[in-house]
């Protein structure tokens, strides 16, 4: 009887100081919070070289900025009022299938060099709504199934049930002006500006996010989908005079469908073809926009306008951004300034505490 | 998440409990005695307690190894007191042995009081065998005590589990939350206020804009279905903004706030330097869900037994005739400090002597060859004056049961030096006098008692010659010296206070040379005083007073109450942290004192001690105005009761003045406190005790130990802390903000209650200025940061419908919204979260003073919410308005669009990653290597997360799901893109870096300094500051306090707790004073009297 309880005893005592053994915390440097570690400290000298070289760098690029948005030679015509006959008929619906057009002569007193681009630009069109944004189906443009209208109601099926393609409120509410401009050479005979309409969409948007669905011929391809209300031509016809430009596959549709951000946008319309009298830009002289007025604006009280514009090397920025960075720039070096007076002072104070 | 969290913390609680429920006793079942787990033992049963065993339940002591049916018990975990106390058994049920088979026929009914609070009360009947007992408190063995110097008892279980008066004291066990906590709530209430509002606005704003504008813009896009009431559409709108917006409800906060809670547990789990070698104790956090709580304490509650001390009494010091022993001298005669390296007083030669026994003054052993005759004197009172019981064990090892740990320590040390106690009967002591035995007859013995406050035995030693031998307090001793003592008084006084000035435990020793003849005439005297039925008491006070006087006095002793390691250090740390603790003891007031002494949280420098011991509510309330009155009158006229606390680590720039406004003390009584605890008292002592820099209560019962934490926390609103090892401490435990036990003890009551627990008291020190500074600071940070976070992130949302036609249009893209919060924002703060340090755990332990944030609430409020909601919300300007501009009239490289809805997403997205990354990486003072990974790690998720959902493959698969397509790819290649995300950076990081660094410059914190002064020396290590060793000025004080009962001089005197194998010789019979009923009918009522002086008691009638 005796034995097995020593027994079980020296087991026991064996048990409690392994036991004990394995309490002891492990010596590591993470258990014992001593991982080596860069203590951050906002050291006075670090604080205030960092503030002068990002003031310096804001001021720099701020001045950059301006300068080459300056550089940017920029016309913007509203043509709204201009063309104020034309907005009073579109303001009826019902006549959607009278043509009217309307032209605006103007002057460029300078030669736009370089590449030039042309935009349509709307005031007060709120592509950003959230169900607008929504109304469109990503996998009936990829042209797999025209029959999926997602998310485009009320405009995913006409009265009688076919599918409408494109559906969606942005596909019915796409741009619709033509608009043409003539140079005139002489003061008589007014020549077409050549324009290009391809490379005016992203990449991925041409190639990736919209395809045609494959078939022989797009209007068979489309075959059995119906034309948003809105429109006057199937989709398959938005381009009659580059076949390959039509379907989803249209560079305006594309755009259109790329929704902008704010209720004043403008989007590309066209780049100019720089070939004949205009290899080196725009000349200056006397231009007119030939438009043909389809999208009624004032209806929602809205503005349209278009641009033409060159580029520099960041893009066709605006002036904000060069004069955020030059404000910027100078408050950091007034609180540079202003924080390296604070803390000398505090310096010289606590020298002089020493000294007493 | 939280659940799962703090189901895990209960089940790990539940296995402890299981533990003590688990725990085996003795049971008699089926005439058998078999083992039970304690959460089987069920009323009615009976059972067998050994020696050294837990109580189980609450008992009726039916029988006991011992004469009479005695048993000795310690209460150290019921009420912290450390003395033995007796119990026995009535005489009828004591008969019943340890025969097995009666008492498995023992069939006594017993009525008795409700479960109860009350300790020391209990009043119940037992019917057996047709007669009637009544039952009192002397007859119960209650859960909790410790079964002592008694080999076995029987008893039967009157209270089991919840009834027993041990855990009807413990209180109820509530949901603690700590005071962020419930800021949070008020916070995530006022930020769900602001959220409606914000709604509202929109919801507003929509109708309106539906009025101007949609509606036309509608009638535009024939889109007549989509055409709605504005106010139904504002409606909608307010709803879908409540949706968009609920981001900015910290609804992740919980969830990573316990995870960082979780970590700092882990951390107190793994110290390294908490855990305790010893009893190979780690500190354990019991709780993962109050850490930062630890950073914010104000008050601390300790117990004393256990606690600030080892329960251990060691003989320290002497001084004989004028002569100080226990000093230990260098070479020049000066003192010096005790040290290890002193070599102790080799006590090899004696072969009975005590191996644990240390003692480090040579002289003493010197002066013992030497013969002198006083020093045998002394030790000759040591091993004669007291109530020790000795018994050899089967080693031949001789073993002392002591009731009092002091009067262990005296007579331990005696044996040590030759004058070893072997034996008593009632009429005689034998002690071994250097080798010689010597067998004094004891003639009287003059027991003690809390008025008297000593004790006297007169023996008559084999030369004949009558002596009375007498110990107690020097207060009361001294006036009974003959006048011939008069040089010596002085000289010993001075000893006595250098002695209570280090905080030991005197007393003064005397003796008297007695002649024959007066002897026998006062004991006739006193035999005749026993006889008398009234007034008896009063004429014996009266005899004892007669013969102990004209003494002659010997010297002193000095009993350690050896505190726990670095008591001293820790409490001194803590106040400089401005943390107050308070001493709640069952302790007597004289203990409890002492040791206030002993831990220099009562030192002669304070102004007043009040001492508030009324016995009635009219006296309380006096004793209270006038401590009031003292103490602000005193102050009005005295300005120098500031003191102005200088460290030599922060020099001149950097004084810290600490302003206290007088030192005082005020130590109040149980019976006191609890008519001071009534409603309105209540103020007055809250009021009272807040201005005092110490505060000690003691003999307190468990509830009043609660009471007192619920008043503190409910009438100051502090923080508080309760720190106790016992089961006493239960209740205040549970009762504190934070409860701390201290493990590895026997006791597992007051552990199984805590949130944290550890073996020492001194870890407290490194759990609060370590583990609970670094948990607040941390804490508070990461709050900050998140709500800016959450403000940053959603309120672009606001901005953006001003601009969208307030259609609830988000501006990111949902995939961004779901994953922000978890995937690329959450690790970089929880790194920041569970590892950061301002400073080292060195500099924490080093300047105390950096506590203080905490105790202020300062690190985060409501102010510092609003100034994290104001940082947000510029942030999302910032965020918003810069690319909203940039983005007006703008054009891609190559004239493309690029102010397209799904570009501006991407990179307000991306310049929102940045910039909060930027934020954290400066609120990041620790930058570890997690850090560095989790940092780093998330910009780079964030964008391959991003190139991975805007890539052509998924598209492909996905073409609904994904639809920013090739847009991650466009928009950041754009340079003007880029431009635009680093204005937002600088411009919303700038200001913030100002602000930081004029805060530093001109408002800097403690911990700034201690960080610049790092930084400026590197190299050079600071030195640990240097505390001056406080060691007090010696003046007049009584150290006296003895742990010590009246009632055993009886027992021993009478022979009723001597062992049947020692019987008392047949002359001891006759001599015996009082029949066998007065004398237990006396202990009885006298330790009642003890254990609580304001209880009723009863005298049975056994």
């Amino acid at each position: 009887m005796k034995v097995p309880s020593t027994l079980r005893f020296w087991t026991k005592m064996k048990r409690i100081s392994e036991d004990y053994q394995s309490r002891l915390p492990d010596n590591t440097a993470l258990k014992q919070q001593q991982l080596p570690a860069y203590r951050l400290q906002l050291s006075a000298t670090g604080v205030l070289s960092g503030f002068f070289a990002a003031g310096a760098f804001c001021l720099g690029m701020g001045i950059i900025l301006i300068l080459s948005a300056k550089s940017i030679k920029e016309i913007e015509v509203k043509y709204t009022k201009i063309c104020a006959n034309c907005a009073e008929l579109r303001e009826d619906a019902t006549n959607f299938d009278k043509e009217c057009t309307c032209s605006i002569p103007f002057y460029l007193s300078e030669t736009m060099k370089g590449n030039v681009y042309m935009y349509y630009k709307l005031y007060g069109f709120y592509q950003n709504l959230y169900q607008y944004i929504l109304s469109r189906s990503n996998s009936q443009l990829l042209g797999t199934d025209l029959k999926d209208v997602g998310n485009c109601a009320p405009f995913s099926n006409s009265h009688d049930g076919t599918p409408i393609a494109p559906c969606g409120a942005i596909a019915n509410s796409i741009f619709n002006d033509t608009i043409i401009l003539s140079y005139n050479l002489n003061s008589s005979i007014p020549i077409e500006v050549p324009m290009l309409k391809s490379k005016i969409t992203w990449w991925t948007d041409k190639y990736v996010k919209f395809q045609n669905p494959s078939s022989i011929n797009l209007s068979s391809a489309f075959a059995g989908t119906t034309k948003p209300p809105y429109w006057s031509k199937p989709v398959y016809e938005l381009d009659e005079e580059d076949p390959g430009n039509n379907g989803f596959l249209n560079d305006d549709f594309i755009v259109w469908m790329r929704t902008a951000a704010f209720p004043t946008f403008k989007k590309l319309y066209r780049r100019l073809n720089r070939i004949q009298y205009f290899i080196e830009g725009l000349p200056a002289g006397n231009y007119s926009f030939n438009i043909t007025y389809n999208f009624p604006v004032t209806r929602f009280k809205g503005e349209k306008s278009v641009v033409l514009s060159t580029l520099t090397w960041s893009g066709g920025s605006s002036l904000f951004l060069g004069l955020a960075y030059t404000v910027t720039g100078a408050v950091t070096w007034l609180a540079a300034f202003s924080m390296m007076a604070i803390h000398l002072m505090l310096k010289k104070k606590k020298m002089l505490f020493i000294q007493d | 998440m939280t659940a799962v969290k703090d189901a895990t913390d209960d089940y790990f609680r539940h296995k402890s409990d299981n533990q003590v429920n688990n725990r085996l006793s003795e049971v008699l079942i089926n005439s058998k005695l078999q083992n039970e787990k304690w959460m089987n033992v069920k009323v009615g049963d009976i059972v067998k307690l050994e020696n050294n065993q837990f109580v189980a339940a609450d008992l009726l002591l039916l029988s006991s190894s011992e004469p009479h049916s005695l048993c000795y018990i310690e209460t150290a975990e019921l009420d912290g007191e450390t003395n033995l106390k007796v119990r026995h058994a009535l005489s009828v049920t004591s008969e019943l042995g340890a025969d097995i088979n009666r008492l498995a026929k023992f069939d006594g009914i017993v009525v008795c009081e409700a479960p109860n609070n009350k300790l020391d009360k209990f009043m119940g009947v037992l019917s057996w065998k047709d007669s009637k007992h009544s039952l009192n408190n002397e007859n119960i063995i209650l859960r909790g005590c410790i079964l002592r110097n008694t080999s076995w008892c029987f008893g039967m279980v009157i209270f089991a589990g919840p009834d027993t008066k041990l855990i009807q004291n413990s209180g109820k066990t509530k949901l603690k939350r700590t005071s962020i906590d419930r800021l949070l709530n008020t916070l995530v209430l006022w930020i769900f206020g602001f959220l409606v509002c914000l709604g509202i606005i929109l919801a507003i704003g929509n109708s309106i804009w539906e009025n101007q504008v949609g509606d036309q813009f509608r009638t535009f896009l024939f889109w007549k279905e989509g055409r709605k009431n504005p106010v139904f559409s504002g409606f909608l709108t307010f709803w879908s903004y409540i949706i968009i917006l609920n981001t900015v409800v910290p609804i992740s906060l919980y969830v990573s706030m316990e995870v960082i809670r979780l970590g700092h547990s882990y951390f107190i789990n793994w110290d390294r330097r908490m855990y305790y070698s010893g009893k190979s104790t780690p500190a354990e956090a019991r709780t993962t869900t109050l850490n930062e709580e630890l950073g914010q304490i104000e008050y601390i509650f300790s117990d004393k037994t256990g606690t600030l001390t080892q329960n251990i009494m060691t003989f320290k010091k002497c001084s004989i005739n004028g002569k100080i022993y226990g000093e230990v001298h260098d070479d020049m005669g000066q003192k010096t400090h005790m040290t290890k390296k002193n070599e102790p007083v080799d006590f090899s030669v004696n072969p009975q002597a005590d191996r644990t026994f240390q003692f480090f003054d040579h002289r003493l052993m010197e002066s013992i060859k030497l013969g002198d005759s006083k020093v045998y004197e002394f030790l000759r009172l040591l091993a004669l004056c007291h109530t020790v019981m000795s018994e050899e064990n089967s080693a031949g090892q001789l073993i002392y049961q002591v009731q009092s740990p002091d009067e262990g320590a005296l007579v331990t040390a005696a044996r040590n030096f030759g004058f070893i106690f072997k034996s008593r009967t009632p009429e005689t002591i034998t002690v071994e006098e250097l080798g010689t035995l010597v067998t004094y007859q004891l003639l009287a013995f003059l027991d003690f008692n809390n008025i008297r406050k000593r004790m006297s035995v007169i023996v008559r030693n084999p030369e004949g010659q009558i002596k009375l031998y007498c110990k107690g307090a020097d207060t009361i001793l001294f006036e009974k010296l003959h006048p011939s003592n008069e040089d010596l008084l002085n000289l010993t006084t001075d000893h006595l206070s250098e002695f209570a000035g280090e905080g030991l435990r005197t007393l003064a020793i005397a003796y008297r040379d007695l002649d024959d003849k007066y002897f026998k005439e006062w004991h006739k005297m006193l035999e005749d005083a026993n006889a008398l039925m009234d007034e008896r008491d009063e004429r014996i006070a009266g005899l004892y007073e007669e013969i102990e006087r004209d003494l002659m006095l010997l010297g002193a002793t000095a009993v350690e109450d050896k505190l726990q390691e670095g008591v001293i250090e820790t409490i001194t740390n803590l106040s400089l942290a401005h943390i107050k603790i308070w001493v709640l003891t069952g302790d007597k007031q004289e203990t409890a004192i002492n040791i206030g002494y002993a831990c220099n949280m009562l030192t002669d420098d304070m102004k007043d001690v009040f001492i508030i011991s009324g016995n009635t509510a009219v006296e309380v309330r006096e004793e209270l105005r006038k401590a009031k009155e003292n103490l602000f009158g005193q102050n009005r006229s005295s300005s120098n009761g500031h003191v102005v606390f200088e460290k030599q680590q922060l020099e001149l720039d950097s004084v810290v003045e600490e302003t206290i406004t007088g030192d005082y003390a005020l130590i109040i009584n149980g019976h006191s406190l609890a008519h001071a605890l009534e409603s309105d008292v209540k103020n007055d002592l809250i009021e009272l005790a807040c201005m005092c820099k110490t505060v000690v209560c003691c003999r307190v019962t468990p509830l009043q130990k609660a009471q007192v934490v619920e008043l503190v926390k409910n009438y100051r609103h502090a923080v508080t802390l309760a720190i106790g090892d016992g089961a006493n401490d239960v209740s205040m435990i549970k009762s504190a903000h934070i409860g701390v036990g201290i493990s590895g003890q026997e006791g597992l009551q007051a552990v199984l209650a805590s949130d944290y627990s550890f073996a020492q008291f001194r870890y407290l020190q490194r759990l609060l200025l370590v583990h609970g500074r670094w948990s607040y600071f941390r804490m508070c940070k990461f709050l900050r940061y998140f709500f800016y976070k959450n403000f940053a992130f959603t309120l672009v949302h606001f901005w953006f419908g001003f601009f969208c036609g307030f259609s609830a249009q988000t501006v990111y893209d949902q995939w961004f919204i779901a994953l922000f919060n978890i995937v690329y924002t959450s690790l970089p703060v929880l790194a920041m979260g569970i590892f950061d340090q301002d400073v080292s755990d060195q500099s924490s332990m080093d300047y105390p003073q950096l506590y203080e944030p905490g105790q202020l609430n300062l690190l985060f409020n409501k102010h510092k919410f609003f100034i994290c909601m104001a940082h947000g919300i510029y942030t999302s300007l910032v965020l918003f308005f810069i690319p909203y501009g940039a983005f007006y009239n703008v054009a891609g490289e190559d004239g493309q669009l690029i102010a397209d809805y799904q570009s501006f997403a991407v990179t307000m997205a991306t310049s929102l990653v940045i910039v909060v990354s930027v934020q954290i990486a400066l609120d990041t003072s620790y930058w570890t290597v997690i850090n560095h990974v989790f940092i780093w790690g998330s910009i780079a998720t964030y964008f391959s997360v991003l190139f991975t959902m805007h890539s052509n493959g998924i598209f492909g698969i996905f073409p609904s799901q994904f639809p920013f397509v090739g847009n991650a790819r466009h928009s950041l290649t754009q340079k003007c893109i880029w431009l635009v995300i680093l204005l937002t950076t600088v411009a919303s990081v700038m200001p913030v870096v100002v602000f930081r660094f004029l805060k530093v410059d001109l408002f800097p914190t403690l911990s700034d300094q201690i960080r610049q002064r790092q930084k400026s020396q590197k190299k050079a290590r600071p030195l640990r500051s240097q505390r001056p060793q406080t060691r007090r000025s010696s003046s007049r004080r009584s150290g006296y306090a003895f742990a010590h009962q009246e009632g055993y001089g009886e027992l021993i005197t009478s022979g009723r707790n001597m062992r049947a194998k020692n019987p008392p010789p047949a002359s001891g019979l006759e001599k015996t004073p009082y029949n066998s009923t007065s004398w237990i009918e006396n202990l009885c009522k006298k330790t009642t009297d003890t254990v609580s002086s304001f209880s009723q008691d009863k005298t049975v009638k056994l």
